[in-house]
């Protein structure tokens, strides 16, 4: 999978407009990466790339070039 | 002759927290919202004066008139909660009385939450097995919200108060056939009031032990248990039964999240049409999701007498179960 598809992805998940995600965005400015947004994220690495994301892994995520890289 | 369920009802309290009472409470979040991720609409909290007790009784009188039930005929009492009136004394007790069960009825009350209905069709249908008793009452009820702090955004938006009772019996039709139950221990931590019991007096500020009053969940680990449990307890339970995927008519799972459900579903490959989400208007009820679920997709039409129902519970403990039934 692309980049490009990943982060049509997490604007789908997150709710927000294509294309308005950069990689280097920081995850706390954004106000729909909350504790639902947690459970999603889940959700999607489970049924897009067959991999499991404990709650300790998405506290370290910073950016969203962090959870780019996890999806391979 | 066959052990089945043979009725089941649900009471809900009035009090009603709506999603629009929410967005009030979170700044940033919208109704619309926090109905895309969670499914619901509205939650039914118990009143500062309702209890566990209440709830129940009012689900057992609902099962007693709409069914034709005699409260002579009960000669077992059976209540799940982890919301109870008191620790001490067994609040099944008290509903015995309350209902006018006959004195020479057992009583007790069983501590699960999600996958309480599971355990509950298991031991009514063992007691019933070695004769100790033949109808009985089985009831799960909660008022989690009295556990929940209404600034917590992961749970408010979650759980709703409500109950259900269920009489199991002999039956010429209906059916609870074989079971698969399992334990996670190691995940106590991820869904607890930490306060909840004895181990909380050690300290006179509840707070100083690292205690806290209310409810917390670890969304993501109860999430990741569910992934893990859930799609081997459906191939075990099938495996126990004799049966295979396709002879399953329905799949009622209990309702914890619509969008972990609609998850579930997809992993496990069940179709839409065999599969029960509706949490709009009970938002989660803990150990009644499932008996609910089960009255309201019949209402609907969705399931009938002679269906072939997979049912699984899982959640707080961590503790989950599956059984497979004759509707």
């Amino acid at each position: 999978m692309n980049v490009q598809t990943k982060l049509d992805l997490l604007e789908d998940m997150l709710e927000l407009e294509q294309g308005s995600l950069e990689m280097t965005c920081k995850l706390e400015s954004l106000e729909s990466w909350d504790s639902l947004a947690a459970i999603s994220l889940i959700a999607l690495v489970d049924e897009h790339f067959e991999k499991r994301l404990t709650g300790a892994m998405i506290k370290e995520f910073k950016t969203v070039q962090d959870i780019i890289d996890f999806m391979e | 002759m066959n052990i089945g369920i043979k009725a089941i009802e649900y009471f809900l309290p009035q009090k009603i927290l709506s999603n629009a009472d929410l967005a009030k409470t979170f700044p940033g979040w919208t109704e619309e919202k926090i109905y895309n991720k969670t499914g619901i609409v509205n939650r039914h909290i118990a009143n500062d004066d309702e209890y566990v007790s209440d709830l129940a009784y009012c689900a057992a009188k609902k099962l007693f008139e709409n069914h034709s039930i005699e409260p002579k005929d009960i000669d077992f009492v059976i209540l799940f909660t982890q919301s109870p009136d008191y620790n001490v004394p067994t609040t099944a007790c008290i509903l015995q009385d309350r209902l006018e069960i006959p004195k020479s009825a057992g009583a007790f009350d069983i501590n699960l939450g999600c996958s309480a209905f599971i355990y509950g069709l298991a031991v009514a249908k063992s007691l019933i097995n070695t004769n100790i008793a033949k109808n009985i009452l089985l009831i799960t009820a909660e008022t989690y919200s009295k556990y929940i702090n209404p600034r917590e955004k992961s749970v408010v938006t979650i759980f709703g108060d409500g109950a259900a009772a269920a009489l199991i019996s002999y039956s010429e039709a209906s059916q609870i056939k074989e079971f698969d139950l399992g334990t996670d221990g190691s995940g106590a931590e991820h869904l607890i009031v930490s306060s909840s019991g004895v181990r909380s007096r050690r300290t006179e500020n509840n707070n100083q032990d690292g205690l806290s009053n209310s409810l917390y969940m670890n969304g993501p680990e109860i999430f990741n248990f569910t992934i893990d449990v859930v799609p081997k307890s459906i191939e075990n339970v099938l495996i126990k039964n004799n049966l295979t995927f396709n002879d399953i008519d329905f799949f009622v799972f209990h309702q914890a999240n619509s969008y972990m459900l609609d998850h579930l579903r997809k992993k496990c490959y069940i179709p839409e049409d065999k599969f029960f989400i509706n949490m709009s208007d009970t938002g989660n009820t803990v150990s009644s999701t499932i008996p609910i679920a089960l009255c309201q997709a019949e209402n609907e039409g969705r399931i009938k007498r002679g269906d072939t129902i997979l049912l699984v519970g899982f959640g707080v403990g961590l503790s989950w179960g599956s059984t497979i039934i004759v509707w």
